[in-house]
């Protein structure tokens, strides 16, 4: 994608020497080597207690000029200052920065100097200069380069800055900002210069609010130089040789800020910190040349979906599932109605292709390779079960979507990078359309990995080049536990009897994953460890590859009493015995949403026969906690039935996303729950 | 299989030579897994058919290491084995790296091509820099089983470090057949240290020309499987240790016969690092002006290196053995361990107090140094300070470190102190009474009629019991702190109101005293007119790992420590006892525990509980007595108090 647009710049025919700086705008907020003896005021910084450093200012511009090669270039210029309050955050002491080269574009670092500022003994400020002996160039791929540096005498109380210019040949993506750190920002600025040629579309995320938003309108000069021969029609010169010409473009200045930005915060169930961070992003549009009819470059969601129609790593693989024909035949004819079949072709996909652990939209190997090598990564094994499916006469198609670790899709912004991965849709019939992944070894037809679920972002069914829609990535898949159990108390307080434990839906996912893993033993061994006091006798397993049944646990069990003699008063707390848990939500705050990905149920059901001669003193009582709106409902009931009682406690949570402002209700709500699964059952011998 | 942990640090230059030996002949099958005893496959998800080691010394400064090894995959488990993950850097270089791999029944799927290997820095995680760099083939199959089958020869000019034979390093893995072979020229002769190497398998030496040949072999390893503390894997399976004579990096010759030889040549590549600029000398007589205790002069200058440096890992020069000068550090403020130790030391000079730069092979739980086998078993420096009445250790890397104080990363340990005479072996300071490590905890916990509790508590900690909290403070953000506590609650609910840690460095060890106020809510729960109250607060010792069979290996007992907490709870009045948990008294060879629930006039409920435990090691009999040790702990932890309402 960057290298196509290049080669277009290219043969535009622009060769250039030099271009004049855009008009001066705003001040600058900060200037490199101009220190303020504030920075070094402790009581500037009393409201920072807990944090490790603070970047004062964060500062970046990016403007476009003319190449030593010829053609635009990309000139991002940064300078940012940070001041570091505790040890631990000496590591804000260390810079990086990534650069990508492909063929022979590049990106190049240059002008890298930095300072660290200390107060000295007599309260002047000193200061360091960043030797060319402290940067490291480190090679991380063979497409990218990451150059590291280390500033020196860092210590409490400095203040580190540094500068550097990255020149990019990649236009297709504007540098992009990120506003919010790992540390407090007192203040973050970028500025974009954008010549009238370039149309980048702006993505914007994030929770906090701008302080400037600005744009203003000037010109540039660019000098450019005709290059022998392929100038044409696009610029009004037809020099040829070696000789030069000014132009002016028309410039959009773009002036972004934030102040004040607190610190990024990691919490359970979010997807991922980056969905959450203050940032924006860019993507070429298009392009106008003078002279010539606006060319849109990126843009439309028609055009992303042909592009990857027509890319050999993606579309390219969908109708390539021929090579699979024999067995697909066999398996059609075995199976004429739809769902049948496409669970069929879906688990011969499944068991014979193993997924390598790569995340990607595009296919590596091929289809073809992935099922002779029995590996590939997630679009080789993904693209190949629509390729199979479409073979065995079913309606597939892929569905683009972003992993919630890789964050959130926008649907206003068609913007392929946003997208990593991709799975099939299948239309059984006019009104049922199943999502299929077929990268879970334990998944059933159906159910997509956990790492693809997420409340707040849709994937896009691409139907065909003209024909695309957004579906939902919530799964009819719930995390479901039922927990079952005849246990006999007697006299001494020994429990003994038997659980069967069944997990379904995605904790089933889980399991059996944990179970392969470990294997039967150590499995068992570890839910030992989480259920102090028990003793099991004898186990069993059952379904552990029938995927579309729950996996069951049989146990023999015992929980035995240290009691030697019968005793007068047995207290008993059986569902804390039987369910070791406690609250996740640990924090007293939170800033995000709660994304569990999946709805979840846990039950247990427990008939406990008591010992002849004793009497329930004291029970829990029956209860029902609900969320707010539906949103969940705990069950709790003990009821007596001859000389047992039954008692059953159940969790729903109706929804798989629960909103920052309904987190204090959703800790209460565990709180209770486990409070009142504690509850004791108090039995009297009779006297 | 995983082998870059054969080599300390290892170098590629260009000639790397890529793909498949041409299948054999006849293509009779190889290694299937139909001929793999059956006892070698209980237990373990690989079986290594075959491993040769071929170490050649073609000089004192150049060493051939060749291995092939075949290893069989019988799960997703053993998936490392189909990867050969080789390292190098700037002084090791990789010949060639070639590979096949077999399906079970012993036909070759298809050799190693290029699209197979990928090349990555070898970032260790917390340097900035190293040139480390690591070649990775990967040759994993999704059908078990498989054979993966690899053959490399790295060339090494970094000699000090000679390859370390141990065929069976990891668990669930099980050796059918390993070879290792050593050739040397007769001035040259190998060092080695056998270790647990089963009888019959020791050395068979031969003379061959004006070459030493040395060869070992193993057969029929079953697999092993790491018990709860058990000493570490390395201390467990058949391994022999192997060191040059002479051995030579970056033309720099030294003598690996002894101790003091290894001390020399260390001392020497850094023995001119030491010059100081006028400025800095002066800045230090500065600071210990007008102080003739040499051990207050040491503590000022280690202040001012803690206030002014701070630790950035690079390693480079000799290997990595070489720091950067003191003049450096001086000016930049930072180094690694070596240039911030020759810093010290040269700032400890200019004080007028002698100190010597020391290896330590640094890590939690370390195995002991092999003191009768000189070779580089360190990778990591620090400073000794001899006085008269005793020597102070300073660990130079830490801004926060008490002086003086070594915890478990570097303490109670053999190091090689670094003089002009050579080395020296000499024991860093331990810790090794219980009573040098406690945790004292007292709280206050209030309980109202509907069971929720507030509690305030109070927990000093020192000794090697204060090093975790230490780095807490010291390393984690104020919000990751409080994670750090509500994960170490092991509470089903609370909250933390208020938190604290305040670091004491006054004592002869660092103490830490950590103060929480804490809402619990149901902390104790009602039912009916009772309340149930689980007098231990917040130190239950977990059960111990349940396992099954006899044990095998030797119980470890790494820390020495002390536990006392007194908790007073008050409870809602009118509440009487009902049911009261008995006294608990246990004393052991593992240690002693007392525990006792009090009901005071008054009505306030006490709580006491001490705990004790010993470091050491015992044997694998002894485990079921320390297991049911721990159970009744365990039990007495989380006894409960029962309190009832009166009927009105």
């Amino acid at each position: 994608m960057k290298h196509v647009l290049r080669t277009t710049l290219l043969a535009a025919g622009l060769s250039a020497l030099a271009c004049l700086p855009a008009r001066a705008q705003a001040p600058e907020p900060i200037k490199f080597g101009k220190i303020d003896s504030k920075d070094f005021d402790k009581a500037a910084f009393a409201g920072d207690s807990a944090a490790n450093a603070v970047i004062l200012c964060d500062y970046g511009r990016s403007r476009f000029d003319m190449g030593s090669q010829g053609g635009f270039v990309l000139v991002f210029d940064r300078v940012i200052r940070i001041k570091i309050l505790k040890k631990a955050g000496y590591e804000w002491g260390d810079g990086a920065v990534m650069l990508y080269h492909k063929g022979a574009d590049t990106e190049k670092l240059s002008n890298l100097r930095g300072f660290t500022y200390n107060l000295g003994a007599n309260g002047e400020i000193t200061k360091d200069k960043l030797e060319t002996s402290a940067v490291f160039t480190e090679q991380v791929t063979g497409t990218l380069t990451r150059r590291k540096f280390t500033m020196p005498n860092v210590r409490e109380g400095s203040v580190v800055e540094y500068a550097y210019t990255v020149t990019s040949d990649f236009l297709f993506n504007l540098q992009d900002w990120t506003f919010q750190h790992q540390v407090p920002t007192r203040w973050s600025e970028y500025r974009a210069s954008i010549p009238e040629y370039f149309h980048y579309k702006q993505l914007w995320q994030g929770y906090e609010p701008l302080a400037v938003q600005e744009r203003t309108d000037g010109s540039t000069q660019f000098v450019v130089r005709g290059s022998g021969g392929s100038v044409g029609g696009n610029w009004t010169t037809s020099h040829q040789g070696t000789s030069s010409q000014a132009v002016v473009a028309q410039v959009v200045n773009h002036r972004w800020a934030t102040q004040n930005v607190p610190a990024l915060r990691e919490e359970p169930f979010m997807t991922t910190a980056r969905d959450y961070v203050t940032q924006i992003n860019f993507e070429l549009e298009g392009v106008k040349w003078p002279n010539e009819a606006y060319r849109n470059v990126s843009g439309t969601w028609e055009k992303m979906q042909m592009e990857l129609l027509n890319a050999d790593e993606f579309g390219g693989q969908l109708n390539r599932g021929g090579f699979l024909k024999a067995q697909l035949s066999a398996l059609t004819a075995q199976n004429p109605l739809a769902a049948d079949r496409a669970a069929a072709v879906h688990a011969l996909v499944r068991d014979n292709v193993k997924a390598n652990g790569q995340t990607s939209l595009f296919s590596d190997a091929g289809i073809r390779k992935a099922w002779d090598q029995h590996q590939g990564n997630a679009a080789d094994v993904n693209l190949l079960l629509i390729a199979a499916l479409r073979e065995a006469g079913l309606r597939a198609y892929p569905v683009i979507l972003s992993t919630r670790e890789h964050g959130r899709v926008d649907t206003n912004f068609p913007l392929l990078t946003r997208f990593n991965y991709v799975v099939a849709a299948v239309q059984l019939n006019d009104s049922t359309q199943v999502l299929a992944d077929a990268t879970e070894p334990f998944a059933p037809f159906g159910m997509l990995p956990a790492a693809c679920l997420s409340s707040q972002s849709q994937g896009r069914l691409i139907q065909d080049a003209a024909h695309g829609s957004w579906v939902e990535l919530n799964s009819p898949f719930r995390h479901v536990s039922y927990r079952s159990a005849q246990l006999t108390l007697d006299e001494r307080g020994n429990l003994s009897g038997k659980l069967r434990d069944e997990q379904g839906g995605y904790r089933a996912l889980q399991q059996r994953a944990d179970l392969r893993q470990q294997g039967e033993k150590k499995y068992v061994e570890n839910l030992l460890k989480q259920q102090q006091g028990w003793k099991i006798d004898k186990f069993a397993f059952q379904n552990t590859t029938t995927l579309t049944k729950p996996l069951m646990l049989d146990l023999d069990l015992r929980v035995p009493s240290e009691a030697e003699q019968p005793l007068g008063t047995i207290y008993l707390s059986l569902l804390q015995t039987l369910n070791e848990a406690t609250n996740p939500f640990r924090l007293a705050d939170r800033r995000f949403p709660v994304d569990f990905g999946a709805r979840r149920e846990e039950t247990s059901m427990v008939t406990l026969a008591l010992p002849a001669g004793y009497t329930v003193e004291e029970m829990p009582k029956n209860a029902v906690i609900d969320l707010p709106n539906g949103g969940g409902r705990f069950l709790f009931s003990v009821t007596p039935v001859g000389n047992s009682l039954q008692i059953m406690s159940r969790m729903t949570l109706n929804r798989s996303m629960y909103l920052a402002d309904e987190y204090a209700s959703l800790r209460e709500f565990y709180e209770r729950m486990l409070a009142k699964q504690a509850e004791k059952i108090v039995l009297k011998r009779k006297s | 299989m995983r082998v870059s942990s054969l080599f300390h640090a290892a170098a590629l230059g260009s000639g790397l030579l890529l793909g498949a030996r041409p299948a054999q002949a006849g293509n009779e099958p190889h290694w299937p897994v139909a001929a793999i005893p059956a006892a070698l496959r209980e237990n373990a998800h690989v079986v290594v058919r075959q491993q040769d080691d071929i170490i050649t010394v073609k000089s004192a400064g150049r060493l051939l290491h060749t291995v092939h090894c075949v290893a069989t995959i019988l799960d997703e488990q053993g998936d490392d084995w189909g990867q050969a993950v080789v390292g190098y850097d700037k002084l090791m270089q990789l010949s060639y790296l070639r590979g096949n791999v077999y399906d079970a029944d012993g036909r070759l799927l298809r050799g190693l091509r290029a699209a197979d290997t990928k090349d990555y820095s070898a970032h260790d995680g917390f340097s900035l820099y190293t040139d480390n760099r690591v070649r990775v083939a990967d040759l994993r199959q999704s059908r078990y089983p498989y054979t993966a089958e690899f053959e490399y020869e790295v060339s090494t000019t970094n000699t000090l470090h000679f390859p370390t034979w141990r065929p069976q390093d990891e668990e669930h893995v099980s050796v059918e057949h390993a070879t290792l072979r050593v050739v040397t020229p007769a001035e040259l002769p190998l060092r080695y240290l056998e270790e647990r190497l089963p009888s019959g398998s020791a050395v068979a030496k031969s003379q061959q020309g004006s070459q030493l040949v040395y060869t070992w072999q193993l057969q029929e390893l079953p697999a092993t499987e790491l018990e709860p503390q058990s000493p570490p894997l390395e201390e467990l399976v058949p391994t022999v240790y192997t060191a040059p004579t002479a051995f030579e990096v970056q033309g720099v010759r030294g003598d690996l016969t002894s101790w003091q030889g290894l001390g020399q040549w260390e001392y020497q590549l850094n023995q001119d690092r030491g010059q100081l600029s006028p400025e800095t000398t002066a800045k230090v007589a500065e600071l210990v002006k007008g102080i003739a205790d040499p051990k207050e002069r040491a503590r000022r200058v280690y202040q001012y290196l803690q206030s002014s440096t701070r630790y950035v890992s690079i390693q480079l020069g000799i290997g990595g053995y070489q720091a950067f000068p003191a003049s450096t550090v001086a000016s930049t403020g930072y180094g690694d361990c070596k240039a911030l130790s020759n810093y010290c030391m040269a700032l400890l000079k200019a004080a007028e107090v002698p100190s010597y730069c020391a290896l330590v092979g640094a890590g939690r739980n370390r195995a002991a140094l092999r003191t009768g086998f000189p070779s580089n078993q360190f990778n990591h420096m620090i400073l000794c300070v001899p006085l008269k009445q005793d020597t102070v250790w300073l660990e130079c890397t830490s801004q926060s470190e008490a002086f003086g104080y070594m915890g478990a990363f570097t303490g109670g340990r053999q190091a090689l102190l670094l003089t002009p005479q050579g080395g020296q072996l000499v024991r860093t300071p331990r810790y090794t009474t219980p009573d040098e490590n406690r945790q004292f905890r007292r709280a206050e916990v209030q309980i109202d009629e509907q069971g929720h509790g507030r509690a305030t508590v109070r927990t000093r900690s020192t000794g090697l019991q204060q090093d975790e909290l230490s780095q807490v403070l010291h390393q984690l953000s104020a919000d990751e702190q409080r994670k750090y506590v509500y994960k170490q609650l092991a509470l089903p609910a609370v909250t933390i109101e208020q938190h604290a840690l305040q670091p004491d460095l006054r004592g002869p060890r660092p103490a830490m005293t950590e103060r929480l106020t804490l809402a619990l809510p149901s902390y104790a729960s009602r039912t009916g007119r009772r309340l149930f109250l689980t007098p231990n607060l917040l130190n239950r010792l977990p059960p111990p790992a349940p396992h099954v069979g006899a044990r095998q290996a030797p119980l470890q007992l790494n820390l020495p420590f002390v536990d006392a907490d007194t908790i007073r709870y008050r409870v809602p009045a009118g509440y009487k006892p009902e049911s009261v948990p008995a006294p608990v008294q246990l004393r052991t060879a593992f240690g002693s525990y007392d525990a006792q629930t009090q009901v005071l006039p008054d009505g306030t409920v006490q709580y006491i509980r001490r705990l004790q435990m010993p470091a050491g090691r015992f044997e694998p009999k002894d485990y079921e007595a320390y297991e049911a040790f721990r159970q009744r702990i365990s039990k007495a932890d989380r006894a409960q108090l029962v309190l009832v309402q009166p009927e009105s």
